[in-house]
């Protein structure tokens, strides 16, 4: 084989769309000849250049951008303002298993798609306020299907990203706030979990928020979180939490500063 | 296993109105899209600029996404679209600056430090069209046919110009890395 054919052909080797044959003349002369196997070590070079990362400004600037068109729903800027926290419709689709739950939202996004692409291109011009009110609970509904499925994610990172994303509608959601807390319970990543309290430390004035991280107390073995759990309910003047950091600070098992931290608890919350 | 969702069923929801979930979005391309600005015009600052531009595009123009479309080709066409309307606006020459070499992680060894720079040189010494495709084949790895598609010519086109912008960046490279260095070198490096 020469090399204006092998060179040729050194896109498809890449991608093994050779057949054996091809791929075995291809390996076969890039032994024997330099300037075939220098083309090569190039492209294999530039496969394994490093990912490079922005700055952390990138994403102040996206987040920035995305307030200012909540805001404005519509209106895009490219030099946003702060702006305050959107108002959602909440729903209430019933969520049972997540496999269940994608292919409904899989179901749910080929309607809503066909009916949001009718509303949203103005194609239709009479609109009553109940077509719109239904097609805004659905759009939450298939939202939270999305947040859901997210936080049941195999890898970290995905679930991560459903944490982050589940809170950016502030209005509190039942259902999203359940999920976040199962997350804080039995994820099986302290990030996830301590991001999930995070999350959740928007909700002081929930009630199912306020028992939740008192019950997850119980069930924590991270000392990280432990802490950070410890801290929030003080902060939040949770006193219903006074009788499980009673247990906590009693407990050998338990690490030291976390059984200090809720003696200290115990005393403020007193 | 649950299988992630899929950027095409985020995008519908961005288009329904669900900007918060661009963010998702956000998060899963970001790196991949500024990386591949940052090499293709050597540039950091005016790659973050390139990549917020994207996502202003992206709710800008929601509507004209379609159900059905790949979501990834799509992207990159809204990108190569922001890069050609900021070089219409300025031409910047940008001179190799050894910063824009991105930090070695677990192969900081000095020379392969060195070899990726030239390598990081060579490529900006390409024309722009030639850099792009091999950027967008190689360090992307998009499939041949998402470059035909969202580029506008046949797959058979992109393999073409992929082994003549190799051929290319090779004669740089050696001449970058003077008479006594060959390609060879960078194997380990690289």
């Amino acid at each position: 084989m020469d090399c204006d054919r092998v060179a040729k052909l050194l896109p498809d080797y890449w991608q093994d769309a050779l057949s054996t044959a091809d791929a075995e003349l291809v390996r076969a002369h890039l032994r024997t000849c330099s300037a075939c196997h220098e083309l090569e070590v190039l492209g294999e070079g530039l496969a394994h250049l490093p990912q490079e990362q922005p700055s952390p400004a990138l994403r102040q600037r996206f987040l920035a951008m995305l307030d200012a068109y909540e805001e404005g729903q519509g209106e895009v800027s490219r030099f946003p303002r702060r702006a305050s926290a959107p108002v959602s419709v909440t729903g209430s689709w019933p969520w049972t298993r997540p496999s269940v739950a994608i292919g409904a939202a899989a179901l749910l996004l080929l309607v809503a798609g066909f009916l949001a692409g009718r509303y949203f291109n103005g194609g239709e011009a009479a609109h009553s306020q109940q077509e719109i009110a239904a097609m805004q609970l659905e759009l939450t509904n298939m939202r939270q299907l999305v947040v859901l499925s997210m936080l049941q994610q195999d890898s970290a990172s995905e679930r991560l990203q459903g944490v982050t994303w589940s809170v950016r509608q502030r209005q509190a959601d039942p259902k999203i706030l359940g999920a976040l807390l199962h997350t804080l319970r039995y994820d099986s990543s302290v990030d996830v979990r301590l991001a999930a309290l995070d999350a959740l430390s928007h909700y002081s004035d929930q009630t199912q928020v306020r028992q939740g991280l008192t019950d997850a107390l119980e069930t924590q073995q991270s000392p990280l979180v432990q802490v950070e759990l410890i801290d929030l309910l003080v902060e939040w003047r949770a006193r219903g939490a006074v009788e499980q950091l009673h247990k906590i600070e009693q407990d050998p098992k338990v690490d030291p500063a976390v059984r200090n931290r809720a003696r200290r608890a115990i005393n403020q919350l007193g | 296993m649950i299988r992630p969702v899929p950027d095409e069923e985020l995008m519908m929801l961005v288009r329904g109105g669900a900007g918060d979930m661009l963010g998702v979005l956000f998060d899963r391309y970001q790196v991949p899209l500024f990386s591949f600005y940052s090499k293709l015009t050597g540039d950091r600052a005016a790659s973050e600029d390139l990549v917020q531009e994207v996502f202003v595009r992206i709710l800008k123009y929601r509507h004209s996404y379609r159900p059905g479309t790949a979501f990834r080709p799509w992207i990159y066409k809204i990108a190569r679209n922001a890069h050609a309307d900021q070089a219409r606006r300025r031409r910047p020459e940008v001179e190799f600056q050894p910063e824009m070499v991105p930090p070695s992680s677990d192969r900081d060894l000095a020379a392969d430090i060195q070899q990726e720079a030239l390598l990081h040189r060579a490529l900006l010494e390409l024309p722009e069209a030639k850099r792009e495709v091999l950027l967008l084949s190689r360090f992307q790895g998009l499939p041949y046919s998402e470059i035909a598609e969202l580029t506008g010519c046949q797959v058979g086109a992109v393999k073409v110009r992929i082994h003549r912008a190799l051929q290319d960046l090779r004669e740089i490279f050696l001449r970058l890395g003077g008479d006594n260095r060959r390609v060879a070198g960078v194997n380990h490096g690289l």
